[in-house]
């Protein structure tokens, strides 16, 4: 697997206390990302990878893409990343594999998870949604949840926020996830209001609450404050959006029955 | 004399401390425990300690009052009918408190307060409940002017246990010490939760491996620092053996480990068998003091501390370049030394401890203000952490079985934690899993700082340094020792 970072001891991935796993390549340039270094993917799996999503190329919302840090990925054999998991054991209860996109690697995660089930413990992904979970049943089955990035509702948004055009496969995954109860959360990135591109963040919250699992199950939703540390392009000097701004999403999420967050 | 008089002129104590400070003075004129040329000669050398318990003992160092009994029963001496409700509860037990002696003159147990708390809750509304529990609070932290002063809570959820914390999460205070027994089978996640996050707010309450130390004793307490004791009874003495200064005696390892270790050992032992007997036979305090006389205290439920610190200092003092905690060379010297002495305090025949068998009990002491370069008990020094928590806490583990009457870390906790109290929770079953048996979380922004297992606010330390009086006394032992233990460089853990 091309790994970016594994993070021992994370406390804001997933409930309890987790390793995180980073894996490198993006198939989306997100105007806010903050980790952009992780976004290109090594030439020895492009072709691999492109055929399982499209490829947004370098994009104007979110330049320059930072291949000079390249050197820092590596290429690990999954028996090394259950080394560096067991080592944490028993003090963490989970896994969560994140990005980059990590569903890009699917077929490796499904092998990751396969090891790391059997430690009884538990797995996560955290994913940007682009890449249909249907392709990859026997990982939805063996995974205990995916955080899923909702980045936008209307696709003329999505594409200037992300540069891609796949809003359509976000909102497949979502009810795919919720009929198969392994939607764990969904997270919503606000931008202050005065940014240059307008996040629907109460369409999404609509949306969102059109569906009577969402509301049911009463699935977390988490709205990110926008930071500018790590971003690069054209967003770098925005500021985070205020408390209030981010009160009013809180109250019109609640008023529509959603089990909401900031945190 | 000078020194008595300097106590009585002095403008940094307050009237209290000074009447605390003229009676320990007057104690100490005295010479009544029997001790051998070369028990002398290792106090002398400061590598015995009996850590200013006076020369002459005229109660137990810690006593853990049998509160429930108490509540139940009455106390005739103090005139005092078992309570019916709430306020005549908490009336009886501020009485009570008021009379509990302790090496600080102030109670180091104040009971399971929850438990004692809980059947006279029933029919009050939870803000009735904190208004009254939280003048009760703030007249302990004002009256008992000793952070070495423990109240415990759990290993189960009850409404008072959690309306405990929300009223100490608003008053901040250093008294009580609280402590969350936990069990993970009994104890529900989200009140160990609650705990936990509370203890990123106010330094409180520590978390004790409920499992591990249970055993030790039919019924146990948490009290002072925080020191595994049996309710009913308590402890007579803590004396210590300051290893690294025991090391400088010796001509080299071989002579250490051959020679000093074994008649050091056999010195300290043989002094607090003394002050057991001098207690026991002839300060009167089990034949007159009220707690013995109702049946508050059992004479046959006291312990003998048998307290050590600095192993980390020993162990890299005979292996130069070595670090105790990150060194496994180190590491297991100081296994070997601490095998020893707990096999040594396992087989000593001490007087009058019953309940531990007749056996001394090993004590991670935590150090005193005048320790410099010596770290708490067992802990690894501040600035020699290892990177990771984890390997961190299996240190702990490592060392932690042999001690039954006491031993913590204290792990300073980034803010990012207060997001995530169930991560630090993982990170508690854990370790207790491995054998930790006693960890205390506060915030790197908190006010209130824990010491080496006391509670003090970094405010009242300003003040103290700039030659002010101060209501609390352990933030005259607070102030050196957080600066000499380097203690504002704890290694902050976090995301």
């Amino acid at each position: 697997m091309f790994v970016r970072k594994i993070i021992s001891q994370s406390t804001v991935d997933g409930p309890g206390n987790r390793v995180a796993i980073f894996l490198q390549g993006c198939n989306i340039r997100c105007a806010y990302c903050h980790n952009p270094e992780t976004q290109v993917m090594p030439q020895s799996y492009m072709t691999e990878i492109s055929q399982s999503a499209p490829i947004v190329p370098k994009s104007r919302v979110c330049q320059p893409i930072l291949v000079d840090t390249i050197d820092e990925v590596r290429d690990m054999p999954i028996a090394d990343i259950v080394a560096q998991i067991k080592a944490c054991m028993p003090f963490i209860r989970g896994i969560t594999v994140s990005g980059g996109e990590c569903m890009l690697q699917a077929p490796e995660i499904e092998l990751l998870f396969e090891q790391v089930k059997s430690l009884g413990l538990t797995c996560l992904i955290d994913s940007n949604g682009t890449i249909p979970f249907s392709r990859y049943p026997h990982l939805l089955q063996l995974c205990d949840g995916v955080m899923l990035d909702v980045k936008a509702w209307d696709a003329d948004i999505y594409k200037a926020l992300t540069g891609a055009n796949n809003d359509n496969v976000v909102k497949d995954n979502l009810s795919l996830l919720l009929n198969a109860d392994k939607l764990s959360e969904v997270r919503i990135v606000c931008l202050p209001d005065n940014a240059p591109i307008k996040i629907d963040v109460d369409t999404i919250l609509a949306n969102l609450a059109r569906l009577p699992l969402m509301i049911n199950n009463q699935i977390p939703v988490r709205l990110l404050r926008f930071r500018p540390h790590g971003v690069v392009g054209i967003l770098k000097n925005l500021t985070m959006p205020a408390e209030e701004q981010m009160q009013r999403y809180v109250s019109f999420a609640q008023d529509l029955g959603l089990n909401v967050s900031t945190k | 004399m000078t020194d008595i008089l300097s106590i009585v002129k002095s403008q940094k104590l307050s009237y209290e401390q000074k009447v605390n400070a003229l009676a320990h003075a007057a104690e100490d004129t005295l010479d009544v425990i029997p001790m051998s040329e070369r028990t002398r000669f290792y106090f002398s050398q400061g590598s015995i300690c009996n850590l200013n318990e006076g020369n002459a003992p005229y109660r137990p160092r810690y006593i853990m009052p049998d509160y429930e009994k108490a509540v139940k029963n009455g106390v005739k001496f103090l005139e005092l009918e078992p309570p019916r409700d709430f306020d005549e509860l908490l009336t009886f037990l501020q009485i009570l408190y008021r009379h509990v002696p302790s090496i600080t003159t102030y109670p180091v147990f104040l009971g399971d307060l929850d438990k004692l708390i809980e059947p006279f809750i029933t029919n009050l509304s939870d803000d009735e409940v904190m208004k009254k529990l939280r003048l009760f609070l703030i007249y302990l932290d004002r009256t008992i002017t000793d952070s070495f002063c423990h109240a415990n809570l759990g290993p189960e959820e009850t409404r008072a246990g959690r309306l405990i914390l929300r009223v100490d999460r608003q008053l901040s205070q250093a008294v009580p010490n609280l402590t969350l027994k936990y069990n993970p089978d009994i104890t529900p996640d989200s009140f160990a939760e609650e705990a936990i996050l509370t203890s990123l707010y106010v330094a409180n309450p520590a978390i004790c491996n409920d499992v591990l130390n249970a055993p030790t004793y039919d019924r146990y307490g948490i009290s002072s620092c925080y020191n595994i004791l049996p309710i009913g009874g308590g402890s007579y003495t803590l004396t210590r053996l300051v290893l690294p200064r025991l090391a400088k005696l010796a001509k080299d390892k071989d002579d250490f480990l051959n020679n000093i270790l074994p008649e050091a050992m056999q010195c300290m032992a043989d002094y607090m068998s003394e002050r057991i007997k001098f207690i026991v036979e002839q300060s009167g305090f089990f034949e007159s003091n009220f707690l013995a006389t109702e049946g508050l205290v059992e004479r046959d439920r006291f312990v003998a501390m048998y307290g050590l610190v600095g192993l980390a200092e020993f162990a890299n003092y005979f292996l130069p370049g070595k670090k105790y905690g990150t060194d496994a060379e180190a590491d297991d010297l100081a296994e070997i030394i601490l095998a020893k002495i707990s096999d040594f305090a396992a087989h000593y025949e001490c007087p009058y401890c019953e309940i531990a068998n007749h056996h001394l009990l090993l004590h991670a002491q935590v150090g005193i203000d005048t320790d410099y370069g010596i770290t708490s008990g067992v802990r690894i020094p501040v600035g020699d952490e290892p990177e990771s928590i984890y390997d961190h806490l299996r240190h702990s583990a490592r060392f932690h079985k042999y001690i039954p009457t006491g031993c913590s870390d204290i792990l300073p906790f980034d803010i990012t934690g207060k997001q995530n109290p169930a991560a630090i929770l993982d990170i508690v079953k854990g370790a207790f899993a491995l054998g930790q048996k006693y960890v205390a979380f506060y915030a790197s922004d908190s006010d209130l700082v824990r010491i080496t297992g006391y509670l003090v606010k970094r405010s009242e330390m300003e003040k103290w340094n700039k030659g002010q009086t101060v209501l609390q006394n352990t933030t005259h032992f607070g102030t050196p020792a957080y600066e000499s233990g380097h203690l504002a460089d704890r290694k902050v853990r976090g995301v």
